[in-house]
């Protein structure tokens, strides 16, 4: 367990290496001296000398790194040149938006996912199975940014249900009954996406687990068929069900981004995009390396918790 | 489970070898593919209006004879728009996966056959990538690679895709690599290229054609994603997803505008997602995790 | 007249619908068991030992099975009962040990939790005492040092350690009638040896009737009362351990017999080897199963099946056209 645990450790540090290094490149591939595209023209010297000093600009590119990274390891991400804000401020007041909406969509895509799964697992090709199996299959292929139209259009201007619509954000501190009206529709987008995936993986691994002999032999003891498929079936299927969430925890935030920016919800999406329509490039490239560092840390500790689920994978 | 009693290994033996038949709804989604690639390269051969060309006194009207889909605020023909926005579609599905699986595929072909110390380290380097999630580093290059053009896009979402392809080849060919019949062609002395092309290739083909469709398709979406958040092509060129983020805001006017590339959109996803899932079960291949 | 006995099959049939047609892997299988009474069951691999111990219990696949005739385990009916009502005789009832150790123990449970299980569910013992009596269970077996065994997940166990495990579980809620599915296959010889006699020691404390299931007569010859040989889904001998090892009459049995490891030499592990395939269940010939692999084959053995007829001893029975002589003392094991 334990050299299991410092083998997928030294691997995260070289994933994060990686996500640094091309974080910090993306300023290069602007055309052009990047303070110049970064701050503009207009810009005053002043401005100039902090960034310069931010990205270490007047050194050899692999210093600069190094500059950069002294800085980001800091929390130094630079300063919005549009707010002047600070970007690490700006991400922290995004960031928990793009929380709540995920939190909430993974709890119901579980919610709906597990009992389905195993109600389809039971009878294979059955009724139900096929009905299932057909529902997954079109809303796979059902992108989230038409779903979220397709939301918003029945649900909050034909049906007019308040506080669902575009810019109906409010902050959870300050009504969270209306927060979780707005982040409804967002929620509910991304759980669907989330539900077909884990329903099909789910399904298949659970229809294999219930052909293994363990299964024939807690049938033997005469247990309940409800207490086989939780205690026996579910929990080591749960394994490639928390491998398939872990997997897809980067698409669940873009398709977060975009959700954001069609409501116009200030999560991180919506900050990302209005960044890079206004060129605002170290909020951009903040953001980029703290949801690639994030993703890679949850992936890290699903795969923590696969290990207590499965004692047998660090064994082997 | 990596144990397995004498008895299943007698099942497997015994269960005769049928695979599902296609079905005809198999060939109805091939046909729908073709007619929509058949659509994208003969679109301006076609009797379609000119997608650029607004008709300001039939602005927004609905389905009619004149204007089969209906018209957009502009007086765009929908149709027209529809047929020509799949080119982007297409397009950049087909050049990002084409790009994938042009590095992706002999790399991990030759990964698989040769396994030691080349596969470790290629290995080893995919997953480090793999790890760098694929759309956030594409929303991050283009933002900052501009100008952007649709060449940039493909090679961008190609580049993207490369790990993945890499990843599911080495699988499948690691899986037919070790079969008996491989192993006696090279006891027999076959050349490298000759396992490669003759053994390895055709037993992985229908999985790799699978991942291939599925990819596709994925692709699509991901370029339909892109042109919401402004990073694929520019208006007026029409997109699929850049007509549906046009649409939304004209929404409580004009359904049809949204309706039509979204409903194009959709069923061409699910003819691709059909046509891969059912040539994977159909040669019986299992459900590689993509 | 038939309740004093613990176990009634009569003309049960299990068949399988599969992608090539109906499979019948058990057929018209009659036969009984007193109290307290070993019987064997051996035959090939494929012959269908597995598949009609579990039909007995009522184990058998859920979907795609179809079960015929009749299973009376101490006056329950087995075949057509409801998943419901059979979960009332297993585990208190019958049980069953299984074939491979390897597979049988749920990889992601802990093994005390196992056994607990059946207790608490069963029983309706609470958590305490259910552990307490776990590991006295554990200790039964032969376990050592049971209470720490008792936090083990299977794969820290050797396959000897599991099979233990999987016998504790079979015994928990105290059987009447347990099922023995070639409980050594999987286990190294001296380990075989150990669990064997653990289940002959076992039966007779407890009170048990046991059916041990093998395809080694060297296993059933010193342990059982009673033989039934199976050959593609058929009784085709069935008598006393002693009729069927010195007076058989089947050629089938005599070539099991033959090939059988000798008992002297203890090496349970080589598989049984009879000239020729086993028969293709799914493409049977209307005459006797074994007649492609039989020297003593007739015109009469290719079209017409050859059904169960009595021997001169009490109890003893065979199905063959051309049985061999009732002298044919053998000179086995
Ligand atoms: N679920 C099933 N579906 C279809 N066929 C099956 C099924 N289970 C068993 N069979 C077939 O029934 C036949 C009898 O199998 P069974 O497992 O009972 O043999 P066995 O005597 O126990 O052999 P072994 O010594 O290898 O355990 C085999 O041909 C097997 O392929
Ligand atoms: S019936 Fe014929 S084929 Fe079958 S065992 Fe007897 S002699 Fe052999
Ligand atoms: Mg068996």
């Amino acid at each position: 367990m334990l050299r299991y645990l410092t083998k997928r450790l030294m691997l995260l540090v070289g994933i994060v290496f990686v996500i640094s290094v091309g974080s910090f490149y993306l300023i290069h591939l602007l055309p052009g001296n990047p303070a110049t595209v970064i701050l503009g023209f207009g810009a005053t010297p002043e401005a100039k000398a902090i960034l310069y000093k931010q990205l270490g600009l007047s050194k050899p590119i692999y210093l600069q790194y190094f500059v950069w990274l002294g800085n980001i390891l800091h929390g130094n991400l630079g300063i919005s040149f549009i707010s002047q804000t600070t970007v690490s401020s700006v991400i922290r007041s995004a960031l928990p938006i793009d929380g709540e909406i995920i939190i909430i969509s993974q709890i119901l895509a579980f919610a709906a996912a597990i009992p389905t799964a195993m109600r389809s697992a039971r009878k294979p090709d059955g009724i139900v199975d096929r009905v299932l199996g057909a529902t997954s299959f079109t809303l796979l292929s059902i992108p989230p940014y038409i779903l979220i139209v397709v939301l918003v259009l029945f649900i909050s201007i034909k049906l007019g249900v308040s506080a669902t619509g575009p810019s109906a954000y409010v902050s959870f501190g300050t009504d969270w009954i209306t927060n979780l009206e707005s982040l409804s529709l967002p929620a509910f987008t991304l759980a669907t996406g989330s539900f077909v995936v884990y329903y099909r993986v789910l399904r298949s691994d659970l229809i294999a687990t219930l052909q293994e002999e363990f299964i024939t032999m807690a049938r033997s003891k005469g247990l309940s068929q409800r207490r086989i498929m939780w205690r026996h079936a579910f929990r080591p299927s749960s394994v490639a069900l928390l491998g398939a969430a872990s997997v897809n925890i980067g698409g669940l935030l873009a398709a977060g981004f975009i959700v954001q920016y069609l409501l116009q919800i200030p999560g991180l999406g919506y900050t990302l995009i209005l960044a890079i329509n206004s060129s605002d490039f170290l909020v951009v490239q903040g953001i980029v390396l703290t949801v690639s560092v994030l993703v890679v840390a949850v992936n890290f500790f699903f795969d923590f918790i696969i290990n207590i689920v499965d004692p047998r994978i660090s064994r082997e | 489970m990596s144990n397995f009693s004498l008895e299943d290994a007698a099942l497997m033996v015994e269960r005769p070898e049928k695979s599902e038949p296609l079905g005809l709804f198999f060939w109805i989604c091939v046909f729908w593919v073709g007619l929509n690639i058949f659509g994208a390269i003969f679109a301006n051969v076609l009797p379609l209006q000119n997608p650029l060309f607004g008709n300001y006194n039939a602005v927004n009207v609905g389905p009619s004879l004149h204007h089969l889909f209906g018209t957009d605020d502009l007086g765009r023909d929908i149709l027209s728009r529809v047929v020509y926005g799949s080119r982007v579609s297409i397009t950049v599905g087909l050049g990002a996966i084409l790009i994938g699986y042009g590095i992706g595929a002999p790399l991990g072909m030759l990964a698989a056959y040769r396994r030691g110390r080349f596969d470790a380290i290629l290995t080893t380097i995919m997953y480090l990538l793999l790890a760098f999630p694929a759309i956030i580093a594409t929303i991050a290059v283009l933002s900052f690679w501009t100008p952007r053009s649709l060449f940039k896009i493909i090679v961008v979402i190609g580049i993207a895709s490369v790990p993945l392809v890499y990843r599911v080849i080495r699988t499948a060919t690691l899986s037919v690599a070790t079969k008996d019949y491989v192993i006696a062609a090279k006891v027999q002395g076959a050349t490298d290229r000759r396992i490669l092309l003759k053994e390895l290739l055709p037993n992985i083909a229908p999985i790799a054609l699978s991942f291939f469709l599925i990819g596709v398709a994925t692709i699509i979406i991901l370029e339909g994603a892109l042109a919401f958040l402004g990073l694929s092509v520019n208006p007026p060129t029409p997109s699929w997803g850049n007509m549906i983020n046009e649409a939304r805001t004209v929404l409580s006017q004009n359904v049809w505008l949204a309706f039509f590339p979204s409903l194009a959109l959709c069923l061409f996803l699910i003819a691709l997602n059909f046509i891969g899932d059912r040539i994977r079960s159909h040669f019986d291949v299992t459900e590689v995790k993509l | 007249m038939s309740d004093d006995k613990l176990l009634v099959v009569k003309d049960l049939t299990t068949t399988f619908a599969t992608a090539g047609g109906d499979l019948t892997a058990v057929a018209k299988v009659s036969f009984d068991l007193e109290r307290n009474e070993t019987l064997g069951i051996v035959g090939e691999s494929g012959s269908g030992k597995t598949v009609l111990s579990r039909t007995i219990m009522g184990l058998q696949p859920r979907v795609n099975t179809t079960v015929t005739g009749s299973s009376i385990i101490d006056g329950f009916e087995v075949v057509g009962a409801s998943e419901n009502d059979k979960r009332t005789i297993w585990g208190t009832e019958v049980a069953m040990v299984f074939q491979d150790p390897m597979t049988s123990l749920n990889p992601v449970m802990r093994i005390g939790k196992q056994i607990d299980e059946a207790l608490r569910v069963r029983l309706g013992m609470n958590r305490k005492d259910a552990k307490a009596r776990a590991i006295e269970l554990l200790e039964l077996v032969g376990i050592p040092s049971p209470a720490q065994r008792y936090n083990a997940y299977p794969g820290q166990l050797s396959g000897g350690m599991r099979q233990r495990v999987v016998i504790a579980i079979a015994l928990a809620c105290s059987p009447k009638l347990l099922m023995a599915d070639e409980p050594t296959t999987g286990l190294d010889v001296t380990i075989q040896a150990q669990i064997l006699n653990l289940l002959d020691e076992l039966k007779e404390r407890l009170k048990m009737s046991v059916i041990l299931v093998t395809h080694d007569l060297g296993v059933v010859a010193t342990r059982t009362s009673r033989i039934v040989v199976m050959y593609a889904g058929r009784i085709v001998e069935t008598g006393t351990t002693r009729d069927v090892f010195y007076h058989h009459r089947m050629p089938y049995t005599r070539a099991l017999l033959e090939s059988s490891p000798k008992v002297s030499n203890k090496s349970h592990t080589r598989l049984v080897t009879i000239p020729g395939r086993p028969p293709n269940l799914l493409d049977l010939s209307p005459g006797c199963s074994f007649a492609p692999r039989c020297k003593y084959a007739t015109g009469q053995c290719h079209s017409e099946r050859p059904e169960l007829r009595p021997s001169i001893e009490p109890g003893h029975a065979f199905a063959c056209w051309n049985p061999l002589p009732v002298n044919a003392e053998a000179t086995l094991p």
